[in-house]
């Protein structure tokens, strides 16, 4: 018997902190993000779009447009080689519009040019006859509205029946008593705005024939494999001749899970036989993804004497805009989470989302379950008021704990430490105020220069937010990873990692390399080749906080794979033999929630929970309504961290969404047409706007995960938003039922 | 489209009109071209014809704000504006003079809704969503003028010369009126071409916005002391910079239902801004 193999690589295993792959590319201007993209050849797409809200269109005419210098093709509705539908989870969404337009914005003609600015000439003669209807924008009246999907797409797949026109789904969440009393009730209503993923990569990307009828497409995207399934059957390709390569991302947060150019820039490259590159301009992005479900929330909260929750009633109504998305699980997420971190006996939830001419709403990190936490935690403080107790306090009274059952009857079988994170979050000493007087730079108003002092009082906020890590409700959710070992010149041993893993900023690149060098520290090298739909099988979708814990256990599989190949051979490889094993990684599996109950129909709906508590400092001008977060201290349950340095990353970035929300991001709506399309009128938070957030990491192992992992870009995004406004309320006493918060709503105490 | 370069400030102005616009930094002129806002055949670009710098408290209309915020020898007010104007870059690029004729954020305007100042017969924010909007001036359109600098120039009695005359800053401006739909009264072929600053004892500008930093004035208030005198002037409160008589006069003020959260600001503001000034 031999003995083991010395561990060659020494640095940058599973748990050590590894600086990110793309960091100092970004940094230097270097890295090459989708709309950096050439080609020889190449031409210029550009997508004509609707104006309207909603409109019937009565002609369109495109002949003006054909003969325009440099015009190499122009193509509408009548040009989709395929199905002429498609949509991430229901196919509800027209590939162009064929007859009605049902959003601003909604893609009509597509064309190509040798320039972009003759792509965009040409556009503008394209004559399109609309006939402007009447646009559904309120949600609440859209369900006594026409239908503006009259096929019902979303219906016939197991949801709950609701037969009130333009329902995307109805959810009911029915468990215990729900007319159970309790000693104290409190309740409100909350709404919050629509808000924007606002990447800075806008929506972009190079489709290249290959010269035998299939297609190349390089584009910033979620999940490469769905892009190819969605797009294949519109062109009328075997899915095996659409090949999508990952493209540098800009940024993500749910809103590149949707198509956007692919199949549009496939049509033209297919057309004219040469590359053809769409980018959108700013405007366009705005208008080229979803959004985050706005949402009205109706809560009522009854708890026992000693502050103990008996029942949480809950009725929350999304605007899914025009077409589906991914609107049915954002729904079922609205209501299985809206009760927060806490074992509640009894409670019924209800949650619907509906069809309207607003803009489209689907992803967006936190899934839902910022929404009911910015209600639920304001509800919390309401309850800690009523019966005289601490907030902080209340909650470990109600924290959820392994063998509880949440409201969907799921019991908890793996890790939530929630009592464990809100105590030790609590237990982050807050700064003592900033001394006066101060520049007013790092006072309320910032750079306007408003104050020294004068006007200014300091709130202390706390919140605790959880949600879901992974797919749910029966969903077959895998990830493949591929791994190749070979000898290089120099005799070595390397691995090549294979995994369509979208590197979406979280991480993964690192994470994937991670793994690798952690199972197979007998190579001397790890590489990681192209995340491509042309090597390898599905990793699903960087979401759901999915990503790590899925493609590092799929690595983790092939790796193991690997090496018992190689020791089966010996434990060595001679020059040109090599050893490529592909390996489908499964989380254990969940089933559906009963449609008419909400209840799980087997062990779990969910495959597992993250939580994260936090506590914000905000000082208020109250003359002013102006705001400084002077600081922010969160504890979060990560299961384990794999690269510390980049779970901070997520802990921070998630958590300023979280406050954009909670202060200033909003797209405005003019029936149903968007006002602020642009990063000069919708505010996202600068880095003045964002405080030093002091983030403890808390590690309990998720018992079937890789390593005990959890995903770690959610639970900021969800807690914050509620965590910041519990500090406004706390320094105004105002109620502040709406986000986001601004001047007009703090001004004038 | 053409570019041209002009050979002195007159040719520049005498080829303006017809389609032909005048560019200076171009972070106000490049996005309304590329939306549709303002056509034009010929752009005629400012920079060789119109002074740039400031000497002796006369400033170039070519001077970009970024030039400004760091000159010792212009009024504090002034340097606060320019600073808390927009970005980094932004400042870097625009210049004073195409500050001056900045046009309004006003969204209804900006997409081309057939409102009062795009000749239409009703101002569709006093109706409509105007949060952003104005409190004084605004019975026919109700857009909020978005130049900080403007105030601070307000405030301290600034003076311009164009190529055709010399005038107040005061009088560059103008409410719209059904004949004329302008917020200024610069002639189609007239450009400015310097300021004449005085130097007040003390003057201070503040602003409040939406966001801490790079965001337009919700409300700017600029105040300058010269003796016992006292100029107030205010950013964001009507379609062109207000002067603001005296303190009382916010009294006075017309808000909309949406926007009456800005006298509020004004009020305390204007109190902070007077409470700032060193007395001598």
């Amino acid at each position: 018997m031999s003995a083991p193999p010395a561990r060659k690589l020494q640095l940058g295993r599973v748990g050590e902190t590894v600086q990110r792959v793309d960091a100092i590319p970004k940094v230097t201007g270097e890295f090459a993000f989708s709309s950096d993209l050439f080609a020889a050849g190449m031409l210029w797409g550009h997508t004509v779009r609707s104006p309207h809200a909603h409109a019937r269109i009565v002609s369109i005419d495109i002949s003006q447009a054909v003969p325009m210098p440099g015009v190499q093709a122009v193509l509408t509705h009548e040009d989709v080689p395929g199905a002429k539908h498609y949509g991430l989870e229901f196919p509800d969404q027209p590939v162009l519009a064929i007859d009605r337009v049902r959003y601003f914005g909604e893609p009509v003609a597509l064309v190509a040019a040798e320039h972009p600015e003759q792509a965009r000439r040409a556009a503008s003669r394209i004559a399109v006859e609309y006939e402007p209807l009447e646009p559904i924008v309120d949600a609440e009246r859209a369900l006594a509205q026409e239908e503006l999907h009259p096929n019902r797409p979303t219906s016939g797949h197991g949801y709950r029946e609701d037969p009130r026109p333009n329902v995307v789904r109805t959810m009911v969440v029915r468990h215990g008593d729900p007319d159970a009393e309790g000693d104290v009730s409190v309740s409100g209503v909350y709404e919050l705005g629509i808000q924007d993923q606002a990447f800075l990569g806008p929506e972009s990307g190079l489709a290249i024939p290959d010269g035998e009828g299939g297609i190349d497409i390089y584009v910033a995207t979620q999940w490469l494999h769905v892009d190819r399934d969605q797009v294949a059957p519109c062109l009328d390709l075997e899915p095996e001749r659409v090949r999508i390569h990952l493209a540098g991302v800009g940024g993500a947060f749910g809103g590149r899970e949707d198509l956007s150019m692919q199949i549009h820039g496939a049509m033209l490259a297919l057309r004219t036989n040469r590359p053809v590159k769409i980018v959108y301009n700013r405007q366009e992005s705005f208008v080229g993804h979803i959004h985050r479900h706005p949402a009205r929330i109706w809560a009522e909260h009854r708890a026992d004497r000693d502050g103990k929750l008996k029942c949480v009633r809950m009725r929350i109504l999304l605007d899914g805009g025009a077409y589906a998305s991914s609107s049915t699980a954002v729904t079922s997420n609205a209501a299985s989470f809206a009760c927060g971190p806490y074992a509640v006996e009894n409670a019924l939830l209800e949650s619907t989302c509906v069809y309207t001419n607003n803009p489209p709403c689907g992803a967006m990190r936190g899934f839902g379950a910022v929404q009911t936490c910015f209600a639920g935690e304001a509800q919390m403080d309401k309850l800690a008021a009523a019966l005289g107790v601490d907030p902080v306090e209340l909650r470990l009274r109600n924290a959820l704990a392994p063998g509880d059952t949440l409201p969907t009857g799921q019991k908890l079988t793996g890790s939530l430490p929630v009592a464990e994170v809100i105590r030790r979050c609590a237990a982050i000493p807050v700064p003592e105020p900033d001394g006066l007087p101060r520049d007013a730079i790092r006072l309320p108003g910032g750079s306007g220069n408003v104050t020294r002092g004068e006007g200014v009082r300091r709130g202390v906020g706390f919140a605790v937010g959880f949600k879901n890590i992974g797919y749910s409700e029966g969903f077959d959710d895998y990830t493949a990873a591929r791994v190749r070992l070979f000898t290089d010149r120099s005799g070595g041993l390397v691995a090549e990692v294979h995994c369509a893993a979208a590197e979406v900023g979280q991480g993964v690149s690192n994470v994937l390399v991670q793994v690798a060098r952690t199972e197979l520290d007998i190579v001397d090298d790890v590489l990681l080749a192209p995340h491509t739909t042309a090597t390898v099988d599905s990793a699903g979708s960087a979401s759901a906080s999915r990503m790590t814990w899925m493609s590092s256990g799929a690595v983790r599989l092939a790796c193991a794979a690997v090496r018992e190949e190689l020791d089966r051979r010996g434990g060595s490889l001679d020059p040109g033999e090599e050893i490529d094993i592909e390996r489908i990684y499964r989380h254990p599996r969940t089933t559906p929630l009963d449609p008419e109950t909400g209840q799980v129909t087997g062990e779990r709906a969910h495959v597992a929970f993250a939580c994260a508590a936090m506590r914000v400092v905000a000082e208020v001008d109250t003359e002013l309504g102006l705001v400084r977060v002077a600081w922010i201290g969160t504890a979060q349950d990560v299961g384990k961290a794999l690269n510390p340095q980049a779970v901070h990353g997520q802990i921070e970035g998630g958590t300023a969404q979280g406050v954009g929300l909670a202060l200033m991001e909003e797209i405005q709506t003019e029936d149903g047409l968007i006002t602020n399309a642009s990063f000069t009128d919708y505010l996202i938070p600068t880095a003045l706007d964002m405080p030093r957030v002091v983030a403890e990491l808390v590690e309990d192992a998720e018992p079937d995960a890789p390593y005990g992992v959890k995903g770690v870009g959610e639970p900021p995004t969800v807690v914050s938003t509620a965590a910041v406004v519990a500090a406004l309320r706390a320094a105004t006493g105002r109620e502040l039922a709406r986000v986001p918060v601004r001047p007009e709503h703090l001004a004038g105490l | 489209m053409k570019f041209v370069r002009p050979e002195s400030p007159e040719a520049a102005a005498s080829s303006l009109g017809n389609g032909s616009v005048a560019l200076a930094g171009g972070t106000d002129l490049v996005p309304m071209l590329r939306d549709g806002l303002v056509q034009a055949d010929e752009l005629v670009f400012l920079r060789d014809v119109v002074p740039r710098g400031v000497q002796s408290g006369r400033i170039g209309a070519g001077t970009t704000l970024a030039e400004l915020e760091v000159d010792p020898e212009l009024p504090q007010a002034l340097r606060e504006a320019c600073a808390a104007s927009a970005s980094p870059q932004l400042r870097s690029m625009g210049t004073i003079g195409g500050n001056l004729l900045q046009a309004t954020r006003c969204w209804y305007w900006r997409l081309r809704f057939p409102c009062y100042l795009h000749g239409g017969d009703r101002c569709h924010a006093r109706q409509g969503t105007h949060r952003e909007h104005a409190i004084f001036g605004n019975d026919r359109c109700a857009s909020a003028h978005p130049s900080d600098p403007a105030a601070a120039l307000l405030a301290l009695g600034a003076r311009l010369q164009t190529t055709r005359r010399e005038l107040p800053v005061a009088d560059l401006y103008r409410l719209p009126t059904e004949e004329n739909r302008n917020l200024t009264a610069l002639e189609r072929d007239e450009l400015i071409l310097e300021l004449d600053v005085p130097t007040p004892d003390a003057s201070v500008y503040l602003k409040a916005m939406d966001r801490r930093a790079w965001s337009f004035a919700l409300v700017g208030v600029a105040a300058a002391r010269f003796g016992a005198e006292t100029r107030l002037a205010l950013a964001g409160v009507a379609p062109v910079p207000w002067l603001l008589e005296n303190p009382s006069a916010l009294e006075q003020s017309t808000p909309l239902p949406g926007t009456a959260y800005k006298v509020e600001i004004a009020r305390a503001l204007v109190r902070r801004a007077l409470a700032s000034l060193p007395t001598t």
